[in-house]
């Protein structure tokens, strides 16, 4: 299978980078190639999305602007065209929010205890599908 | 002069021998503390022979200070009861530093929003999503004063945990302003701001961030304008805290900080000013993790150190210039989601930790602080145990009651050899401004970051809940989760009515000055306390900086 390609981002001004660049090097051991952006805008994640090539785009966020600005790259996609570049979110996500993230189309959240593991496996399942391979 | 003489060491020596072969008669497998110092089963005068007792350790309120900066600890004065406050908008949030007021905290600490951190409006664009999120939103000098109406501020102190050299800037300026109005001398005003580079260039990662150098520029700045106009404010919170939980050990923590500080004092000495005119207002902030013999030592190494490098580097004589005074926050990283309840137990022990570390003061987390702020319920918990501590446990009736430990001052002097080792390392990599400029104090925590969570994945390390019998709750929650109101609209509106009453032209001649001061190199703090009394935005101050130094790349490392 062709490399699984990831664009991690900082979402707008949150501050907190651990987590994103935790994972991001989880995700590199995993076997993956990881485009890690930093603290970036809805519009300018779009963009280097696109630019890139990327298979799946990894927000990171904990500090509350996950319900405002994540759903706004999901839309911004749309309008873009693009359908086929799926929208996580990974970080402190208070648990009624977890819904409506993904009643805007963020096909994925992760908060602090996910197992890395199951954050990879995500990644993998829905490029798998994306691409029409078998698992 | 030793403890113990050499007669006495060598006679438990031999005992130790034959205890390990007749008594104890077994292996048992090695174990560390958390950032690596091996742990022996036992420990026993051996281990602290070297230690020279009045040298190494001596009596509380004299050097080298490791039993404490005061000679009556906690029966002369109790820490104080400073639990973070900070959500919506500041007539939001001055409800509850009155309610924490009221049940008995002895000081305000004041957390900001991300926009105020990063020093813009509530009407930027940048600032979308993310308005009273977190902390309370800051504009100018009127929501400063919203914020602390008819809290008295001659009275109690305040520490503004305002992260960046720049925003201090500017959220000084405005409770200077404040104060001016309210008719109270500065001289009258005691608190703390954070002021830390390293939160706006290494700690933090921003879309937009002032150059190292300029922003160290500008925490110096603050420093020297407080050590002459503000003898009761801290002028600087060197914060080892966010730097352990962004991914340090418990030995970097210590040092990265302490580094910071020397390279402030050197700064400073090369502008002309005393060492003891401004080094007894510098203050620390360490984070208290799970390792509680460690964080113990680690107050207490951190005191050893600050004073050898205060005296013997720095020139310091005076005391105080040599007092490693620290706040105490627990740790918000060893927080779990799952069985929320379990945090309560988890801060109490890391809060008890502090106090028989010797903190001056001390937050102690909520137990919902994993989802959210704390809710009004969870923070008196919270403040609750710190009165706990302080008037049922009885630990605050003898001076570091630990010392004396020998596994304590084994493992102080451990910290302290390791701690003065890193600072060494810094030294190498061209001091703690270089090693950010150059990316390697990041990589550093990423590395650290990365370790620490291979071994949570691994079962190495050990959470409750976590990996350790896990919940079968995890999704679930019990609690209710703070939900902060609605901030963005109400602060727009406040700056779009201050902007149509102020006097645009005072604003920008009071912004024209401080951008003088910036290039001319002259102290930026005069400048924006004028402009914060033309009631100049956050945003507009902030701005100044931005387009006068540039702005710098965060070092993009993924490893």
């Amino acid at each position: 299978m062709k490399k699984i390609k990831v664009l991690i981002a900082k979402l707008g001004l949150d501050i907190h980078w651990r987590g994103a660049v935790v994972v991001s090097r989880f995700l590199r051991d995993a076997g993956m190639e990881v485009v890690y952006i930093g603290n970036k805008y809805p519009d300018e994640i779009v963009d280097a999305a696109i630019q890139e090539g990327v298979d799946v785009i990894g927000l990171s966020t904990l500090s509350g602007n996950h319900l405002t600005l994540g759903p706004k790259v999901v839309r911004l996609l749309a309008e873009r065209g693009i359908k086929d570049i799926p929208v996580l979110i990974g970080g402190v996500i208070p648990p009624a929010d977890v819904e409506e993230l993904k009643k805007h189309g963020i096909a994925g959240v992760f908060v602090p205890e996910t197992p890395m593991e199951e954050i990879i496996k995500f990644i993998e399942d829905i490029v798998i599908q994306k691409r029409g391979l078998p698992k | 002069m030793k403890i113990f003489s050499s007669e006495a060491l060598d006679q438990i020596k031999g005992c130790l021998a034959t205890w390990k072969k007749q008594t104890l008669k077994q292996n048992i497998p090695p174990a560390t503390t958390e950032s690596g110092v091996p742990i022996e089963l036992v420990y026993t005068p051996v281990d602290i022979g070297e230690m020279d007792y009045l040298e190494d350790v001596g009596l509380p309120g004299e050097a080298p200070f490791v039993r404490g900066i005061y000679p009556n600890m906690y029966r002369g004065r109790l820490f104080t009861i400073r639990q973070l406050a900070g959500f919506g908008s500041p007539e939001d949030c001055n409800k509850r530093i009155r309610y924490l007021l009221e049940h008995g905290a002895t000081g305000v600490n004041i957390v900001f929003d991300l926009p105020t951190i990063r020093g813009y409006d509530s009407d930027d664009s940048r600032a979308e999503g993310n308005v009273g999120q977190c902390g309370v939103s800051i504009d100018s000098l009127r929501d400063i004063e919203a914020l602390f109406e008819n809290v008295p501020i001659d009275k109690i102190s305040v520490s503004l945990v305002t992260h960046l050299p720049s925003v201090t800037v500017a959220i000084l300026a405005m409770y200077l302003a404040m104060a001016e109005k309210r008719g109270i001398p500065f001289t009258d005003l005691a608190g703390t701001t954070q002021n830390d580079f390293l939160m706006e260039t290494t700690i933090g990662s921003a879309p937009e961030i002032i150059p190292p150098r300029h922003s160290f520029r500008l925490q110096c700045d603050v420093v020297e304008f407080c050590s002459k106009n503000l003898p009761r404010w801290n002028s600087i919170s060197y914060n080892g805290y966010n730097l352990r939980e962004a991914g340090t050990d418990a030995v970097a923590e210590v040092a990265i900080a302490i580094a910071n500080a020397k390279a402030t004092a050197k700064e400073l000495l090369r502008r002309g000013l005393d060492i003891d005119s401004f080094a007894p207002r510098l203050s620390f902030f360490w984070d208290l993790c799970d390792d509680f013999f460690e964080e113990i030592a680690k107050c207490r190494a951190s005191r050893y150190v600050w004073q050898k490098i205060a005296r013997e580097e720095l020139g310091a004589r005076n005391p105080r210039s040599m007092w490693m005074r620290f706040h105490v926050q627990t740790s918000g990283i060893s927080l779990t989601r799952v069985e929320p309840f379990n945090n309560i137990a988890r801060a109490a022990i890391q809060g008890l930790a502090a106090v028989l570390g010797g903190a001056q003061s001390l937050h102690i987390d909520s137990y919902d602080e994993a989802y959210s702020a704390p809710t009004e319920e969870a923070a008196l918990v919270s403040l609750r145990t710190q009165q706990i501590i302080q008037v049922e446990t009885g630990v605050v009736n003898t001076v570091d009651p630990l010392g004396g430990s020998y596994y304590v001052e084994y493992l102080t002097r451990e910290l302290a050899a390791r701690i003065q080792e890193y600072i060494q390392k810094i030294e190498n990599e061209g001091g703690i401004v270089r090693a950010v400029e150059t990316g390697w104090l990041h990589r550093e925590i990423a590395d650290f970051a990365y370790t620490q969570q291979r071994a949570l994945e691994n079962g190495q390390k050990r959470k409750v809940g976590l990996n350790y019998y896990p919940s079968k709750e995890v999704g679930k929650t019990e609690i209710a989760v703070f939900t902060y109101p609605e901030t963005e609209k109400r602060q727009k509106e406040k700056l779009a009515k201050l902007k149509q009453e102020r006097d645009g032209e005072l604003v920008k001649r009071a912004l024209r000055r401080l951008e003088e001061a910036c290039a001319s190199g002259e102290n930026v703090m005069p400048y924006a306390v004028e402009a914060a009394k033309a009631e100049a935005t956050l945003g507009e101050i902030t701005q100044v900086f931005r387009d006068h130094f540039g702005l710098w790349q965060f070092p993009l490392i993924t490893l």
